[in-house]
């Protein structure tokens, strides 16, 4: 079956975004469900589904006051916000539901994320099995292994990942709530900053940042008797590196975007040329830099060039990560993009709004298990409703 | 100060991989072999074509070449601050699969990918021995 368009995004909620906010993580799944019941125009009473995908291994949705047919948390990493969305579409499809709530919130500043393995602590601090002996330690650490690939076979430099880290800062920079709002960067500023997981220097990643999201999807039928603007989704896929992992290939490609790009792309009926704004899963720049050759934005190993000669920024070929994304803008494993992307198909964009923006692509990928950069890739096509 | 050491029981739940880190403290290093393929496998795995039925520990040849590597500047983890800067490495093993280490006996500026590099052992108490890698003379 193909899903294109039956399926709409109908309400989103989110929380002030930042560091040390001081808020605990199910006071912000409230606070990010409420918004979303107002932008839908829906009631509590409504929701008859929850997903959650914050790290936690159960969310306790007692606080939030809903009465759901069901309710449980997944974990895919970054793709884990995509893939909540795919859940709730089946939910939907398969009779269980008919408003369900996807929701993310986490206060890793705080000190008050609760990971998979039961320590608390960042998500930069991750360690798992035997890489961990040796201090493979963090998602940078495993990003880089595919960055140094990257750079022994196509010749990419610091230089083309610092690229990526000023366009997006420079995006950040006019978008009010984010961290690099007022500050944007050079790319002297980002070759004077540390190394910190030889290639990547401090500029090349992200930061946790405390924050709460949720997106409320229905069926498009039923999204057009409601208050919110639908957004409908037109395409989803996935893949997974353990395919590429056995060929030798993982730390070759990113991820294992070409069947998530695939699937997403034929059930939405589009090509790249197609897509308006590119909201894409950045935990370091290298990620984007890759994300836009697995895509087909540009030739693979011309990321850095691409990047460098202003293609992802406002008029430029494929403006990408409009709001500083993860890098500069706020770190919601993976609904950052997702929550850009409706921005942007909704018209919300502010100063860095894509003119007549009617097709946005949306990617998510993590579960890097301390083996590589990551397993799980998702991918999404959102468009305005028609 | 120096931190403990991590040894693998650390890090691992089961012992599925025992026979590996058995043989190390006898500085014998270990793939899992498919013995109707040929095909090895690190750690302990299934084979993706023939199951887990003829999977078998077999001594390999603890030399292999670095697929790709970062060296540490930051230490994400305490333990490691006494370490930096240190190379975490991807060691394509002669006989096929991944192994991640770390690079000794080497300057960190000196790693780079494709170079051969071979295991040395390291005994960390009367339990456990780990492998690491250093380059290996032409």
């Amino acid at each position: 079956m193909n899903p294109s368009g039956q399926f709409a995004i109908v309400g989103l909620g989110l929380t002030k975004q930042g560091r040390n906010l001081g808020v605990a993580p199910r006071e912000l799944r409230r606070e990010a469900l409420e918004l979303a019941l107002a932008d839908a125009g829906a009631t509590r009473a409504e929701i008859d589904g929850y997903i959650g995908t914050s790290s936690e291994m159960f969310d306790d949705i007692r606080y939030l006051g809903i009465g759901p047919k069901f309710a449980y948390t997944m974990q895919a990493g970054g793709a884990s916000s995509i893939l909540s969305l795919v859940n709730a579409m089946g939910a939907i499809s398969t009779g269980l539901a008919d408003l369900v709530a996807c929701v993310y919130a986490s206060a890793p500043t705080a000190g008050l994320l609760t990971r998979a393995d039961g320590t608390r602590g960042g998500y930069g601090n991750f360690g798992y099995g035997y890489g961990r002996m040796y201090g493979l330690v963090g998602a940078a650490g495993a990003h880089a292994l595919h960055a140094r690939r990257h750079m022994h076979r196509f010749g990419m430099t610091s230089r083309h990942l610092g690229a990526v880290a000023v366009a997006q800062r420079d995006h950040a920079s006019v978008r009010p709530g984010t961290v690099g709002f007022g500050q944007p960067i050079t790319i002297d500023d980002h070759q004077a900053s540390r190394l910190v997981v030889d290639p990547l220097r401090l500029l090349d990643c992200c930061r946790d940042t405390d924050g709460g999201v949720a997106v409320l999807v229905t069926t498009t039928e039923r999204a057009r008797d409601m208050k919110g603007r639908g957004i409908e989704i037109l395409g989803v896929g996935c893949g997974h590196n353990l395919r590429n992992w056995w060929t030798g290939d993982a730390f070759d490609l990113h991820d294992d975007i070409a069947p998530a790009k695939a699937t997403a792309f034929g059930q939405a009926g589009i090509t790249v040329d197609d897509i308006d704004v590119a909201s894409l899963y950045d935990p370091f720049t290298i990620s984007v830099l890759m994300q836009l050759e697995a895509y087909g934005f540009c030739d693979v190993g011309d990321g850095g060039p691409f990047v460098e000669s202003g293609a992802t920024r406002i008029g430029g070929p494929i403006p990408t990560n409009t709001g500083g994304g993860q890098l500069s803008g706020f770190y919601t494993t993976g609904f950052t993009a997702i929550t850009e992307g409706i921005w942007q198909l909704r018209g919300e964009g502010g100063a860095t709004q894509v003119a007549d923006a009617e097709i946005a692509l949306i990617s998510g990928h993590g579960g890097n298990v301390g083996v590589q950069n990551t397993w799980s890739h998702a991918t999404m096509v959102l468009g305005v409703s028609r | 100060m120096t931190t403990p050491r991590l040894n693998p029981s650390d890090v691992m739940a089961d012992e599925l991989d025992l026979p590996f880190w058995r043989a190390c403290a006898e500085e014998r290093f270990l793939v899992h072999r498919c013995e109707l393929c040929g095909r090895a496998y690190w750690p302990a795995s299934c084979c993706v074509t023939h199951g887990a039925a003829s999977m078998r520990w077999v001594e390999a040849s603890g030399q292999g070449i670095v697929h790709t590597f970062t060296v540490y500047h930051h230490a994400y983890d305490r333990a490691f601050v006494d370490r930096l800067p240190y190379v975490i490495a991807v060691i394509t093993l002669d006989e096929g699969p991944f192994f991640h280490s770390d690079i000794v006996d080497c300057d960190p500026s000196a790693v780079f990918v494709e170079m051969p590099v071979e295991v040395v052992y390291e005994r960390l108490d009367d339990a456990w021995t780990i492998p690491h890698f250093r380059p290996r003379p032409d």
